[in-house]
């Protein structure tokens, strides 16, 4: 192994290139990462009896019931998102402009629940909101509000609170990496030219840090968009396509259509990539 | 005077959302001391019987060892081929290098689901289906990008006059590599591969369509066991998991320095 851009290099390095230093990682990722994808679209347009068709692709873009988990799937996302934004803003601009020698804590507490597993999260909203959890104990013992307890784990808005969870630290992170660099006498002058705190805060602020809440809204949306493990224990009847490839892996078996569905969310995901890439540049330049 | 009031409006706000982040947390800490044969909380005592429990589930144990064995592999084969790369495109200008790493990076972004369904049909096609090997490979495609984007990260900002002196000096590359250059992108080393090791052992969608006795992974082992049960052993499972990640972070932190890098991202 050699260190690249030897000024010095000996006759004998030189004969190394350096770029294929890159060469194992990229043969690696071509054969299991690449390679596996491409079999996979091949799988959802070939037909039972050999012969390629678009039959998969047609059934969940006009089915109703495949279009339904399709948008579902989107809207699921875009409604995580945006709750991210709007719970994720108010925390990084605390962070940047007021949390002075508390930032260090709060970068903690940020980063802290991300060494937790998966799983413990999950869990712990099925402890929170089971027969005997915290919340229904609160509701009939202490304040005698309900007669009974309520079956709250497993519906559709602790699924969406559990990912929320897990994915707003990204999401805070985004917003105040931009945050920081947005020059602080611009919102000054605002103010010296007469704006209130609001007007500058809408019209200064928060127009300079949209590339924060961009980054952080594809990241968000991406990993959403596959979320698997949160929904097959807190789904609460959510259909979306991660866990409709589960079902047809696990109990349809038919992997053709798993195979669509897969390649569905590949172009989402790559979407996504392209738009993050896209806006990367942008700031970039 | 209304300043201040939206000063304590943004100031309770975060109190909330720190209750809202930790909570799950917490309360999963809590019941995993619990006296009590159920899942309640508050607890009605306290106890360490569920720890215990833990070594009483044969399966959890077998996990357990599938799952260290996996995360080990899977970083260290990450560090191999993803070191090398680092070294090339931590200090690479242009618009290959940019695409190289950004493929490198790009596992991160697609959904594990489908990386696993996908990996399953066409390892099983290379002879190698549900078996130890397949894991160890599947976790390293998505383990091998948290050791590329800390490693680089670390590289990038490194001087080129450490490593100059050196060959000035008359190290040839191995030497330049060995004592110079390892040193100092060590600390990314460390932080990838805690990333990385983290990564692997919390998998679920992957390792999930690799399961059989023989390799079924901790995560595994437990979203089954929580099909058929809802006890506080799996709040001790993963109070344990909580500690040693906590534990593994503060070492690789008290060494190398972990707040100096960033981890946002």
């Amino acid at each position: 192994m050699q260190a690249p851009d030897q000024p010095a290099a000996k006759p004998a390095a030189s004969v190394i290139k350096p770029w294929l230093l890159t060469v194992p990682a990229i043969l690696f990722l071509a054969a299991f990462f690449v390679l596996p994808l491409i079999d996979n679209g091949m799988r959802s347009i070939v037909g039972e009896t050999g012969g390629l068709t678009a039959g998969r692709y047609l059934t969940l873009l006009t089915d109703s019931f495949y279009l339904r988990v399709t948008v579902a799937t989107v809207l699921l996302s875009a409604g995580v998102t945006l709750i991210c934004v709007v719970i994720g803003y108010p925390v990084a601009y605390f962070l940047v402009r007021k949390a002075g020698r508390w930032a260090g804590l709060v970068i903690f507490l940020l980063i802290a629940p991300l060494l937790t597993s998966i799983i413990m999260r999950t869990f712990g909203w099925q402890v929170l909101f089971a027969r005997r959890g915290l919340v229904n104990n609160f509701l009939v013992d202490q304040f005698g509000v309900l007669s009974a307890p309520l079956r709250l784990a497993n519906s559709p808005e602790i699924a969406i609170a559990a990912l929320v969870h897990v994915l707003v630290p990204f999401m805070v992170l985004a917003i105040a990496t931009v945050l920081q660099s947005v020059d602080t006498r611009l919102e000054e002058s605002a103010k010296i030219l007469g704006a209130g705190r609001w007007r500058t805060f809408w019209e200064v602020t928060l127009p300079l840090s949209l590339d924060g809440i961009g980054t952080g809204a594809i990241l968000v949306f991406m990993i959403a968009n596959g979320s698997f493990v949160t929904l097959v224990m807190l789904g609460g009847g959510l259909q979306t396509l991660p866990l409709m490839i589960y079902q047809q892996f696990n109990t349809t078996r038919d992997f053709g259509m798993a195979s669509a569905m897969s390649t569905i969310l590949l172009v989402i995901a790559v979407f996504c990539l392209f738009l993050q890439l896209r806006l990367v540049r942008r700031r970039g330049a | 005077m209304r300043r201040d009031w939206i000063n304590i409006a943004l100031a309770a706000f975060v109190v909330l959302f720190f209750i809202f982040m930790l909570a799950p947390i917490l309360v999963v800490v809590v019941v995993s001391f619990t006296a009590a044969g159920y899942v309640a909380f508050p607890i009605p005592g306290w106890s360490l019987k569920w720890f215990g429990n833990i070594f009483a589930y044969q399966p959890f144990i077998d996990a357990l060892l599938v799952s260290f064995q996996v995360a080990i592999g899977a970083t260290l084969l990450s560090c191999a081929i993803g070191i090398p790369a680092c070294l090339f495109l931590a200090r690479a200008r242009g618009a290959w290098a940019g695409a190289i790493m950004t493929f490198l990076l790009s596992p991160l972004s697609m959904p594990m689901i489908v990386i696993g369904f996908a990996s399953l049909f066409f390892l099983s096609w290379l002879g190698i289906g549900i078996s130890f090997t397949a894991l160890l490979i599947t976790h390293t495609v998505v383990c091998l990008p948290y050791v590329i984007r800390t490693v680089a990260g670390v590289y990038a900002g490194v001087p080129r006059s450490y490593e100059e002196a050196a060959a000035i000096l008359g190290a040839n590359p191995a030497k330049v590599f060995w004592h110079v250059t390892l040193p100092l992108i060590r600390p990314g080393i460390m932080a990838g591969s805690l990333f990385s090791f983290l990564t692997s052992f919390d998998n679920l969608p992957i390792s999930y369509f690799f399961g059989s006795s023989s390799t079924n992974t901790l995560p595994v082992v437990m979203l089954s066991y929580l099909e058929h049960q809802f006890d506080p052993t799996i709040a001790a499972l993963s109070t344990l998991q909580l500690a040693m990640a906590v534990v593994a972070l503060i070492v690789v932190d008290r060494i190398y320095g972990i707040d100096k890098m960033t981890v946002a991202g």
